[in-house]
């Protein structure tokens, strides 16, 4: 209705009109020089400023939408160039994917007066019929002629005059416009089953990137762009147009990277190798001090806490010896701690090469590792609860080994802390593994070095500060009641690996776990009861040997069932496609992801997000709540993890109703108040963003 | 929730997975039109369908229909014996949602001539076939290949001035197709306002 009175307007002759205003926007040709005159070049644009949450379109408006358009009326000698359009932004309709602009744009527009112009009076008129479509979720096209009225002159002015107002407006927008591709940077793009891989080298570390295609037909445009973020670049896969049937010679479109930078790229067909740069030595120090600290905190986590309380009671038999001994223990110790990283880095590493995106925690999604660290604690257990001595007769397993003493005993408890720790990402952690892993192999020890140290920090202070040293207990009987009194969190830690076992492995396979633990009950009991007797080992070795067989071959033989874990009804599970189709139609989306052997991720799922209070708030403010369970290995879990630049659980994303707004990542120790507080902001931040500008 | 759980897999789904693919079989769907009647794509095997998306109160669409134009090219066709479905995918709520009643006083009023319009307010024949904007037209042949699918022609205008000038791509695959000749231009990108689809919780 208002597009047909809009419509039905006479041109507006008479008085020349810069500025119109219609239904959802004022639109104003902005034309800078006060005067016009021979051989004159100079931009003009065409502003819009929009109400909220009305958009106009980019040149490539998307799936529906058109861009404006100006049909010009200019006097003779006087041309104007092609409109020239600023980097859009991505608009969500439904499932259906637009590119425009909200809030206001201008758009620029080269304009050249002939050198030999000739005024007809003493004025020239500039200006056109200016057609567009303004949307929310209707459409309402609009046109207005817009005139600008300057004086003529016939020759350039000893000095030409700005009009102020306007040359702002062209200078406020000037660097809204994308700009090509610095000589030094490059963009390739591969062909994949799904679409492309487009490769961008600017020589830094970019977080985040956008591609929006000129031509249409070639991409998907609703289809979510993820990345992968270099030290010097990013890569974005891309997904095709599902009728395009030809490979496109180059790829031509604007990228828009973190804080607004905008290119204009063609990219051609190959690959560039993106390396993981190092990134700034400020920001390296902030991170490996991070990791220290984090690695510090380890020692409080609760599956750490059985081997602290081991070598605590090391320590207490050491205190007795001389002080030099103990500085080597202490050094030994960390060297266990050390060389135990460096293995875990590697390996991660050469799974990285191999093309695996593999978290940390990732071993305590295999069964046979949960086996043999529960049968290892259990037995361990046992002998500290007193059924018979270690190292009299038996030496074989890593528990001998940890619970031996002198060196080797320290340098495998050393070894056993750092595999106990696992599963427990303390708070930094996660993001400290997570930048790790993104970076240089050199990074990447450092910050896992980084770690070791601060895990074997607070014994290595106990052993090399003497006062401390003299703090602890004197020897005594009730050494044999502290280590009887360990074997009770060992027990608890066997029953949490246990579970944990019951929740990875297929179904029937815990009543042999559990035969296991009576096997390894006999072998202790015959090593106890005819200590450091031979024939009596012997035995106890094939009884160890079987209670390591029976549950090693029951998992091996009975097919896991993809029995997940029981999903909440408030929770949906988490697919990739799910995250997309959500952040496409603009709903806030909370993910948690989480894995039952994760402790911390059970303690902040019940005690803070199963909180009726926390339910409340989510359920009000409208967010859809995903859990992306990863007790099993899960790759595009795994993917989802790396993109958020995470390689661990707890990881928590809330993202905004904005599909353009970034991920927000919550802490890994929640409180009620750390998400009430995330979902106030988000809700503040959406109306924020919506009225901004205007 | 169930409706909610069922909306959320129909867009997972629907788009861009199982969305229509020109020289692929056309996807099949079932809908109701004004009167009540049931339509199947399979029972037109045999026939050219034609599919076209419609949304009264969107500017694109107006300019076809103020102008006279897709009346004319509803007329043309289906006395040549194409099947001719005008589609209303708008969710409740939504512009361009019609009741049967409603969408029945339009045709008559605008002297449309389909051979029938379906209702689809759940978008599920919108997402199958992936209809993006109105007007958006798919052209099947008698086999049940998609042998066109994007814009009325090759003019994006809200102006039914305009509508003349326009090259149409619709008559230009049917008149192909039907000379047994291949389809030039089976692929363009549709213009107009997006498909007002139902969003999430309604």
């Amino acid at each position: 209705m208002l597009f047909i009175l809009l419509a039905a307007l006479p041109p507006l002759h008479g008085r020349a009109q810069a500025t119109a205003t219609a239904p959802h926007l004022t639109v104003q040709l902005v034309v800078p020089p006060a005067q016009i005159y021979p051989g004159q070049h100079f931009t003009a644009g065409l502003y819009f400023k929009l109400a909220p949450g009305w958009h106009v379109y980019w040149s490539n408006a998307g799936d529906s939408g058109e861009p404006p358009a100006i049909q010009w009326m200019l006097p003779p000698g006087i041309t104007a160039g092609a409109m020239q359009f600023p980097a859009p932004q991505r608009l969500p309709l439904g499932p259906l994917m637009d590119f425009g602009y909200e809030n206001q744009v201008l758009f620029p527009i080269p304009v050249h007066v002939a050198s030999d112009f000739k005024p007809a009076g003493s004025a020239a008129t500039l200006g056109g019929k200016v057609t567009w479509l303004v949307c929310r979720e209707v459409c309402i096209p609009g046109k207005a002629t817009l005139l600008v009225n300057r004086p003529a002159l016939a020759g350039a002015p000893t000095s030409p005059g700005n009009i102020a107002a306007d040359a702002q407006l062209i200078d406020q927008f000037r660097n809204t416009l994308p700009q090509p591709l610095p000589a030094s940077d490059q963009a390739k793009f591969q062909t994949t089953p799904t679409g492309f891989r487009l490769t961008v080298q600017t020589g830094d570390h970019e977080a985040s990137a956008e591609f929006f295609p000129f031509d249409t037909g070639i991409l998907a445009n609703a289809a979510p762009q993820p990345v992968q973020p270099f030290g010097n670049g990013i890569k974005i896969a891309l997904t095709k147009d599902q009728n395009l049937n030809s490979t496109p010679q180059q790829l031509h479109g604007v990228l828009v990277l973190s804080n607004g930078r905008a290119y204009e790229i063609h990219a051609t067909p190959g690959t560039l190798a993106l390396s993981a740069a190092s990134p700034s030595s400020s920001g390296m120090l902030r991170i490996i001090l991070l990791a220290f600290v984090g690695g510090m905190i380890l020692n409080l986590m609760p599956c750490v806490f059985p081997v602290l309380f081991l070598k605590g009671l090391a320590l207490v038999q050491s205190s007795s010896e001389e002080r030099h001994k103990i500085r080597l223990h202490g050094l030994v110790y960390t060297l266990g701690i050390l060389v135990s990283f460096w293995a875990i880095v590697g390996v991660l590493l050469a799974l990285r090469a191999a093309g695996h995106n593999f978290g940390w925690g990732f071993q305590f999604q295999s069964p046979l590792f949960l086996v043999l660290l529960s049968l290892l604690l259990f037995f361990l257990g046992l002998s500290l609860a007193g059924q018979f001595e270690i190292g009299l007769s038996l030496t074989s397993a890593g528990s001998g080994l940890a619970a031996k003493q002198g060196y080797t005993g320290s340098f495998f408890t050393g070894v056993l802390a750092v595999v106990v720790a696992t599963p427990c990402t303390a708070p930094f952690m996660g993001a400290a593994i997570g930048f790790a892993l993104t970076r240089s192999a050199v990074t990447s020890i450092a910050v896992f070095t980084a770690i070791a140290l601060g895990l074997a920090a607070p014994y290595l202070l106990l052993a090399f500060n003497p006062t401390w040293t003299r703090l602890l207990p004197r020897p005594g009987a009730w050494m044999e009641v502290l280590k009887q009194a360990v074997s009770i969190p060992i027990f608890g830690t066997v029953i949490w690996l246990v579970w944990v076992f019951n929740q990875t492995a297929a179904a029937g396979s815990l009543v042999f776990l559990l035969s296991a633990f009576l096997l390894l009950a006999i072998a202790g009991w015959i090593l106890g009861r005819w200590p450091a007797k031979a024939p009596a080992t012997v035995a106890a070795l094939l009884v160890l040997a079987a209670a390591v067989a029976v549950p090693a071959w029951a998992i091996h033989t009975l097919t896991p069932t993809l029995a997940s874990r029981a999903q909440d009804a408030v929770w949906q599970p988490f697919s990739p496609q799910l995250v997309a189709k959500y952040r496409a139609e603009g709903k806030p989306i909370f993910v948690d992801f989480t894995a039952s052997w994760c402790l911390s991720c059970q303690v902040n799922e019940r005690v803070v997000l199963d909180r009726p209070e926390v339910q409340n708030a989510l359920k009000s403010s409208g967010v859809e709540l995903i859990r992306a369970d990863w007790t099993r290995h899960d790759q595009t879990i795994a993917d989802a993890l790396t993109a958020l630049g995470r390689d661990g659980v707890p990881t928590y994303a809330l993202y905004p109703a904005n599909p353009n707004d970034p991920p927000h990542l919550l802490p890994e120790v929640l409180t009620p108040g750390i998400v009430i507080r995330a979902l106030d902001q988000l809700k503040s931040g959406a109306s924020s963003t919506a009225t901004s500008g205007l | 929730m169930i409706r909610r759980i069922t909306l959320t897999l129909a867009f997972a789904l629907a788009l861009p997975a199982f969305a229509a693919r020109v020289g692929k079989q056309a996807p099949a769907f079932t809908g109701m039109d004004t009167h009540g009647h049931m339509h199947s794509l399979s029972q037109y095997r045999g026939k050219y369908v034609v599919l076209e998306w419609t949304n009264k109160d969107c500017p694109y669409t107006r300019a076809q229909y103020d102008s006279g134009n897709m009346q004319a090219l509803q007329k043309e066709w289906t006395a040549r014996g194409v099947v001719w479905l005008t589609i209303l995918s708008s969710a409740p709520g939504h512009q361009g949602y019609m009741t049967a009643a409603q969408e029945d006083a339009w045709i008559k009023k605008v002297h449309a001539d389909p051979t029938a319009a379906i209702l689809d307010p759940t978008g599920t024949i919108g997402m199958a076939y992936g209809a993006k904007t109105t007007p958006h037209m798919f052209v099947i042949n008698p086999e049940g290949k998609l042998i066109y699918d994007g814009a009325i022609d090759d003019h994006p205008t809200t102006d039914p001035f305009d509508v003349d000038k326009a090259h149409n791509y619709v008559t230009d695959a049917l008149s192909e197709a039907m000379a047994g000749k291949s389809v030039a231009t089976a692929y363009t990108r549709p213009y107009g306002c997006s498909v007002k689809y139902a969003t999430e919780g309604e």
